[in-house]
């Protein structure tokens, strides 16, 4: 039993259904990310788990009590808004107080709350201003502290991150994660952003068209994505469309443009499937067997790694990623050779 | 830069001379007018009117009426202006036309509309015996009850289009964030929506207060002349006293109370939403 239990979640807009019976469990303390495509039903799942939002069908339950008929205000559960919804009017110590007060908690007691949560998001001095004259980065930060002020059980963040730019963002999300660690508060965080998924994350639910395709660890989505859909969010790869031609003892022999690849799966011969390959994965004019040979078409320099994109037939994608060039950056027409372990290799039924 | 030497302050010209030439100038002509006696500057006909209970009366009858005015304004329009912003496309143009069409018809057409309404056998009063608030028909017209009805009813419009277009701008996820902070929806609203639209609210009681305490036609024609106020008075004096003093008088009086009461509401409010 999970802390909070989503079960069997529907929810239609007119024909339209975004929510297709969701199950979603979330440990106490657990930071669990809900990664998708916009209009794959993550914020409609964020509001309904919030309370603004009644599923058609299915239940909501949070620390053992069922909350799906519970209005939004009293299910203790804070959300921190896209565009933070601060309040205009008030300064951001009130912004802070504003949950504190609606709970007709003491003077003393909210005082105190709103020193020690301005402190955490590093904004004390700037308690008596008007949230109006915060810059994106600060304001973000009061909508994090008026949500973790009045201790509620579950937070929920909707891309809090997205008005940022990418330098911002990145120290907030560890500046975000080590907060919501130290205060050891359960959290559901909705992005469309991979990187932030993966770098917040204890667990990703990666969404599309209102279902969710794998619920996992963050390497595991990465290193064994579930479907082709989680393949193709979640980072790069190699995708070669093939057909089976031999199916034996858990391997089989695919067909593809680059010619005959092995892969650890059971298929019926003769079906269509796609065969990807992280592309670390691929070891650059390996020594002895290879699996394949393609001409280069770009040499991409990135720093501490360089990325190589092949050539490849239309709707395929060939590329490998790798930091030991010994040659120096290999001239785009050059054929290389490439390789990787059986195990290495992905593989999905054809899309 | 200074703003006098911003070619931008040119474009107010054109209007500044027309608010000089045709409203400051005849308005100090007024105010001169009633200070100024055959023997030199004068406060006498200000001493003359307030010694007149009579005139306490006229004072007293225009603050009432336009205090009841605004308040019912204010408790139809207030909700009426959420209704508005709320609606989907489509109602709320049909509610928009509905609410600034009637500003196209005159107010004395208006105003002889409501005599109807008003009258003993009116609508009103056949809905309050049908509901049995009242026992028997009777009249409202030339009623206090009436001229505030009435009244409330034309200037409408401009308690709603303020109220409006400030609940427009709110945005509706602030409500949201109250209610995930726990807030109940009677906190929610007197916390949140109360004081980011108090600055509509002013100015539909600036709007409504103000043209209430003047208005002219209408209670000559809704109550009629038993009943002064301070523009009925003032427009008497004129027209029928032909007694200058005395009207411009009254004018700068209802001008004074006009003024004073939007300004201290202004300030008011100001207080109420910095303090919340």
């Amino acid at each position: 039993m999970s802390f909070l239990d989503v079960a069997g979640a529907e929810k239609s807009f007119g024909a339209a259904t975004v929510l297709g019976g969701i199950d979603l469990g979330v440990a106490q303390g657990e930071f669990v990310s809900l990664l998708g495509p916009s209009g794959c039903g993550k914020t409609t799942l964020l509001r309904i788990i919030a309370g603004l939002l009644a599923p058609d069908h299915g239940a909501v339950k949070l620390d053992g009590q069922d909350i799906t008929r519970l209005p939004p205000h009293r299910r203790d559960v804070g959300v921190v808004f896209q565009n933070y919804a601060l309040f205009p009017h008030l300064t951001v110590a009130e912004n802070v107080a504003f949950g504190l007060r609606a709970r007709r908690r003491g003077a003393s007691e909210t005082r105190e709350a709103v020193t020690r949560f301005l402190d955490l998001v590093h904004l004390s001095e700037l308690a008596d201003r008007s949230v109006r004259a915060l810059s994106g980065g600060q304001q973000q930060r009061v909508a994090v502290a008026r949500a973790l002020a009045v201790r509620p059980k579950l937070l929920l963040l909707d891309e809090p991150f997205s008005a940022l730019d990418r330098k911002l963002r990145e120290t907030m999300q560890i500046d975000l994660r080590r907060l919501l660690r130290e205060l050891g508060t359960t959290s559901v965080f909705v992005t469309h952003d991979q990187d932030e998924a993966l770098t917040m994350s204890d667990r990703i639910a990666v969404m599309n068209r209102g279902a969710i395709e794998q619920l996992d660890t963050p390497e595991a989505i990465y290193r064994r994505p579930a479907t082709a859909f989680a393949l193709e969010f979640v980072g790069l790869s190699t995708r070669l469309a093939g057909k089976i031609v031999a199916s034996q003892a858990g391997q089989v022999t695919v067909d593809t443009a680059f010619g005959r690849l092995l892969a650890p799966a059971s298929f019926v011969v003769g079906a269509p499937v796609l065969l990807a390959v992280r592309p670390e994965r691929i070891k650059v004019e390996p020594e002895g067997a290879y699996a394949l040979k393609a001409r280069l078409r770009d040499a991409v320099f990135q720093g501490s790694k360089v990325q190589l994109h092949f050539e490849t037939p239309d709707g395929d994608q060939l590329m490998a990623e790798t930091s030991d060039l010994p040659h120096g950056l290999p001239s785009p027409g050059s054929e290389m050779k490439l390789g990787w372990a059986v195990t290495d290799t992905l593989i999905y039924p054809a899309p | 830069m200074k703003a006098w030497r911003d070619p931008v302050a040119l474009l107010a010209v054109p209007a500044v001379a027309y608010l000089l030439l045709l409203y400051a100038l005849p308005l100090a002509w007024l105010l001169a007018k009633s200070i100024i006696g055959p023997g030199g500057l004068t406060v006498q006909p200000y001493l003359d009117f307030f010694a007149d209970p009579f005139n306490w009366r006229v004072v007293w009858n225009t603050l009432s009426v336009a205090f009841w005015v605004t308040v019912a304004c204010l408790l139809v329009g207030y909700p009426a202006a959420f209704a508005l912003a709320r609606a989907g496309a489509a109602l709320q143009i049909a509610m928009l036309v509905a609410i600034i069409l009637p500003l196209s018809v005159g107010v004395v057409v208006k105003a002889f509309a409501w005599q109807i309404v008003l009258r003993r056998d009116g609508v009103v009063s056949q809905i309050l015996v049908a509901l049995q608030v009242w026992d028997e028909p009777q009249r409202l017209l030339f009623s206090e009850a009436g001229l505030v009805l009435g009244a409330a009813n034309i200037f409408l419009p401009f308690m709603i289009l303020p109220i409006y277009s400030v609940v427009k701008l709110i945005d509706p996820r602030l409500l949201e964030a109250g209610a995930t902070l726990g807030a109940t929806p009677l906190y929610r609203f007197a916390r949140i929506m109360v004081p980011l639209t108090l600055p509509g609210v002013v100015s539909g009681v600036a709007f409504v207060f103000s043209m209430s305490v003047s208005m002219y036609v209408v209670p000559s024609l809704l109550i009629g002349d038993r009943f002064q106020t301070l523009s009925t008075l003032t427009g008497r004096s004129f027209l029928f006293m032909r007694n200058e003093q005395l009207g411009s008088t009254t004018a700068v009086i209802l001008l004074a109370l006009a003024v004073s009461v939007v300004v201290a509401s202004g300030w008011l409010a100001r207080r109420l939403g910095s303090r919340t």
